[in-house]
């Protein structure tokens, strides 16, 4: 569990990772299998959805309250954006915008 | 612009793999990484779990570099994942968001489970420099030569992450008792056997493809593990 880009979040982070791996390893092996109809995915998606919400809801919100802050502060909201409205490997090579 | 492929098939089913992936900083090779943030994360309605993660890293100029081509050498890197643990596929992206006038580098990951129960997983790297000034070709040369070479030790932080999560779920299977990667993550444990995959040849013509490489030294893992974590 790496630190945080701020500081003051990397405690809320290492609480909220611990939590969410624990979740994500059952998760990665379902009782299902893939053959299920679309209706059986989305239940398993909202059992899933709500699982995680009873272990790990609070810790994610209040990581997650705290690293937005930060990239806020930090002005990496802007980079963010930026990489959202552009899709670069489509654009023809010799791009040169500004 | 420039390409490079890759494909690596692992004896490990998916799930393991994909765990592994996720999971793979901080590890010993990674000092690299600064920092390494969730940004936003939700299970979609049919099942896949996507998130973004913010990443910082280190990186260095190369010489011929022009004074003022880059103000520091670290990038932001914003990575994309998809995990489908029903159809067993994760696809993650990543790409730099700054220093984008110089290169951008995009690589995209596929992890799929075969009909064996393997595990395969497909690299696509591009490098793109809009930089000019006759630098373009060399800049993109550059990060391509770059990848190659960090490749391998990204390859090592991985397999350090993928052989704990193994030897735990060995542990798992000799005591019987129901278990986790993590529960399991600071205790000592055997030493790891021989790692089980295999490299797969690339075949693209036009692109630049893996060379085989060799399996690194995996003695007394737990013990440096153990170690790193406490210098750090």
């Amino acid at each position: 569990m790496a630190s945080s880009l701020a500081e003051e979040c990397t405690p809320l982070k290492r609480k909220y990772d611990a939590c969410f791996n624990a979740w994500f390893e059952g998760y990665l092996e379902p009782a299902v299998s893939a053959s299920i109809t679309p209706e059986q995915r989305i239940k398993f998606s909202q059992e899933k959805a709500a699982e995680f919400e009873r272990s790990c809801g609070q810790l994610w919100r209040e990581y997650k309250d705290c690293v937005q802050r930060a990239v806020k502060e930090k002005g990496l909201d802007v980079l963010l954006d930026q990489a959202r409205v552009e899709n670069p490997l489509k654009e023809p090579p010799a791009d040169s915008r500004s | 612009m420039r390409f490079y492929t890759q494909s690596f098939l692992y004896d490990d089913p998916w799930s393991i793999v994909s765990l592994a992936y996720l999971l793979r900083y901080p590890n010993p090779y990674s000092t690299h990484i600064l920092s390494c943030d969730v940004i936003s994360r939700e299970v979609t309605p049919a099942g896949s779990l996507l998130t973004t993660r913010l990443i910082l890293k280190t990186g260095s100029l190369p010489r011929w570099a022009p004074k003022g081509m880059i103000h520091r050498a670290e990038s932001w890197v914003l990575e994309e994942s998809e995990v489908d643990p029903l159809g067993k596929v994760m696809r993650c992206t990543t790409k730099n968001l700054d220093h984008v006038k110089v290169m951008r580098v995009e690589e995209h990951i596929h992890i799929r489970q075969t009909e064996e129960g393997k595990t395969l997983q497909t690299t696509e790297a591009m490098f793109l420099s809009g930089f000019g000034w006759g630098l373009t070709k060399k800049i993109e040369n550059y990060g391509l030569a770059k990848f190659k070479t960090n490749l391998q030790r990204s390859r090592e932080g991985f397999f350090f992450i993928l052989d704990l999560i193994r030897q735990s779920r060995m542990q798992t299977m000799t005591m019987g008792a129901p278990s986790s990667f993590l529960s399991h993550r600071f205790h000592s444990g055997a030493e790891s056997k021989a790692p089980a995959h295999h490299e797969v040849s690339g075949n693209h013509s036009s692109r630049e493809d893996a060379t085989q490489t060799a399996a690194p030294a995996r003695t007394g893992i737990w013990s440096r593990w153990k170690s790193w974590l406490r210098s750090g």
